[in-house]
């Protein structure tokens, strides 16, 4: 009993260590001027909103947003459908260099990224995709672990579904949009919330693409203004609760989703 | 299923299947894969060959003239001290983090699992996974005010531990351990969470085993669980290698604004990523960069390799 307890305070304690740095944004962007420079700190968030209204209202984040989300969106749209696509050919379709695509995919893996990033500034620069909405979402249109998503429930597919829908005369594409996806659900979903958290956390590749702040993602226009405010605490965890809200909210509705697509679907089946 | 189908579909069968139908298949299949091979190609695989060809010749992005120099790129670089700086501020990054985070991990996924009997567990998951999802720039700016030498919360902790305050990110031997607390804090809990997915893999049978042959505590762990997670323990320190060796954004937003510039204070927290960015995108010195870029590339490559000769003689595969 008495291991139990401790067990117990010590999962306390590990949870409220995690959360306490996401807490305090909250904390002191909601607090009165000058909490920040608290001995002993602030506890307890205040729920002043007019600070958050301000820095929304003063600086353009309504942009920064607008630029966050349709650049998510539209990458989400192109991963799942090229990851629908080619998770299909893999899993049924039958021709040649089938596996050597497959194995191509898993490649892309392996690169390293932040070795990558020099050739990759030239080449957009002679697509002339430096600073545009097209330089920030193509190259992230496909995704390895998407693909293999897609694959592996496309796998698990009776074979009779896809023979039914040929002898009717449907074509693959018809067949994909009608049957195939709408059955793929929980990959369709798994692959949604994951390029969601990855694109809309996205810093360094607009860093590099883009210098107009017309197209800046909130994560960019982020780290300019903690350039530009560098000690007004309560200004700068108002805009960092702006870029957070978003992942939060959908963490708050999705953990358990998100946390077993990462583990590979072994950790949230129980329960 | 199968009585479903008319008999009178089987007699089309022996009709010879003309050309345009015997590739239709194929070309259907070309077809879908060929939105995700284009990227791939043009925007990973591309760059990877383009970066071989830019190291090994003196180029400028706004000039057509380039010109074979050979190797001359990288004996420029040996000779640069802050390439070497670069490479050590690196390599301790990779061997402080790493195995912090994967002993960390374990105990994490073993305090956490199930078999205590405790729901709240999953609460608690949930919370030290929290981290991992959220944007580097929006939680490094709390960081930046819990490592601020005056009223942070940091010097708060140590002082109630009744230790000695520090600088932090202000402080040449302090600012990249700081960056290294950040980075653990922000990745841990996917970690942790791949360590519980293979605990919970374990047969029962294999556990109940175990304890009805009298292992206890430390025993039924060094004995038991561990040789049964190793494999993700591999999974996980190469992960966490590859990851680490290639971290940009906490060093830069957590090191850049108040200190100035990025990588600093006295390119004390100046990584080869950091580096490869200033070289490339602040001084334009792309060929620089790119010879830069290759030994990363060929360094991450090696350690992935390395990491799995190791692993295919001390793993033990179920």
């Amino acid at each position: 009993m008495k291991r139990t307890i401790l067990v117990y305070l010590l999962r306390v304690f590990v949870a409220s260590l995690f959360a306490m740095p996401v807490y305090w944004v909250f904390v002191i962007a909601t607090s009165y001027h000058g909490a920040a420079y608290q001995l002993p700190p602030v506890w307890r968030p205040l729920f002043h909103w007019k600070p958050l209204v301000f820095v929304w209202t003063h600086t353009p984040w309504a942009r920064y947003v607008f630029n966050s989300v349709f650049i998510t969106a539209t990458t989400i749209v192109f991963v799942v459908v090229t990851s629908a696509f080619a998770g299909y050919a893999l899993a049924e379709i039958k021709f040649p260099g089938n596996t050597l695509y497959f194995y191509a995919m898993l490649g892309v893996m392996m690169l390293p990224q932040q070795a990558l990033l020099v050739p990759q500034y030239v080449l957009m620069y002679h697509l002339h995709l430096l600073n545009s909405y097209a330089g920030l979402i193509i190259p992230f249109g496909a995704s390895t672990s998407g693909i293999f998503l897609f694959r592996q429930f496309f796998l698990k597919l009776p074979v009779s579904y896809r023979e039914v829908a040929r002898i009717e005369g449907v074509s693959t594409l018809t067949y994909l949009r009608r049957v195939a996806i709408p059955l793929a659900r929980p990959a369709v979903a798994t692959t949604v919330l994951l390029t969601f958290i990855s694109s809309w956390n996205q810093f360094q590749w607009p860093l590099i693409m883009t210098n107009s702040p017309s197209l800046q993602p909130i994560e960019l226009a982020l780290s300019h203004y903690m350039q530009a405010y560098q000690s007004n605490w309560r200004d700068l965890t108002s805009a960092a609760l702006i870029a957070l809200s978003p992942i939060l909210i959908v963490f708050a509705f999705t953990q358990r989703h998100i946390v077993s697509a990462v583990a590979g679907g072994d950790v949230g089946q129980k329960e | 299923m199968n009585h479903i189908v008319p008999s009178h579909v089987e007699t089309l069968e022996p009709i010879k299947p003309k050309i345009w139908q015997r590739w239709r298949e194929p070309l259907v299949g070309y077809g879908l894969i060929l939105p995700s091979l284009w990227i791939f190609l043009v925007f990973y695989y591309g760059p990877a060959l383009f970066l071989l060809y830019i190291s090994f010749f003196h180029w400028s992005i706004f000039q057509n003239r380039s010109s074979f120099v050979g190797l001359h790129n990288f004996v420029i670089l040996f000779h640069q001290p802050i390439f070497w700086q670069s490479l050590l501020n690196t390599g301790y990054f990779v061997v402080a983090v790493v195995p912090v985070t994967t002993l960390l991990a374990i105990a994490l996924a073993l305090l956490l699992r199930e078999a205590a009997g405790l729901r709240k567990g999953k609460v608690a998951q949930t919370l030290v996974f929290l981290p991992h999802v959220t944007p580097v720039v929006a939680t490094s700016i709390i960081w930046v005010w819990i490592f601020n030498p005056n009223f942070g919360l940091a010097n708060v902790v140590l002082h109630l531990l009744h230790l000695p305050s520090l600088l932090w990110l202000s402080s040449v031997h302090w600012a990249l351990p700081s960056v290294m607390i950040y980075t653990i804090w922000h990745s841990l809990g996917l970690y942790t969470v791949l360590f519980l997915a293979g605990l919970a893999t374990i047969p029962k049978h294999v556990l109940e085993a175990a304890q009805v042959d009298g292992a206890r505590g430390w025993l039924t762990f060094r004995r038991v669980l561990w040789p049964l997670v190793s494999p993700i323990t591999f999974f996980v320190i190469v992960l966490a290698s590859i990851t680490t060796m290639q971290t940009f954004s906490q060093i830069y937003t957590l090191t850049g604004g108040p200190h100035g510039g990025a990588g600093g204070p006295a390119f004390s927290t100046t990584t080869d990523s950091l580096l490869i960015y200033q070289t490339a995108f602040l001084y334009l010195h792309f060929s620089l960069a790119s010879a830069m870029s290759l030994i990363l590339f060929v360094l991450i490559l090696g350690l992935t390799l390395i990491q799995k000769l190791i692993a295919d003689r001390f793993v033990f595969y179920r």
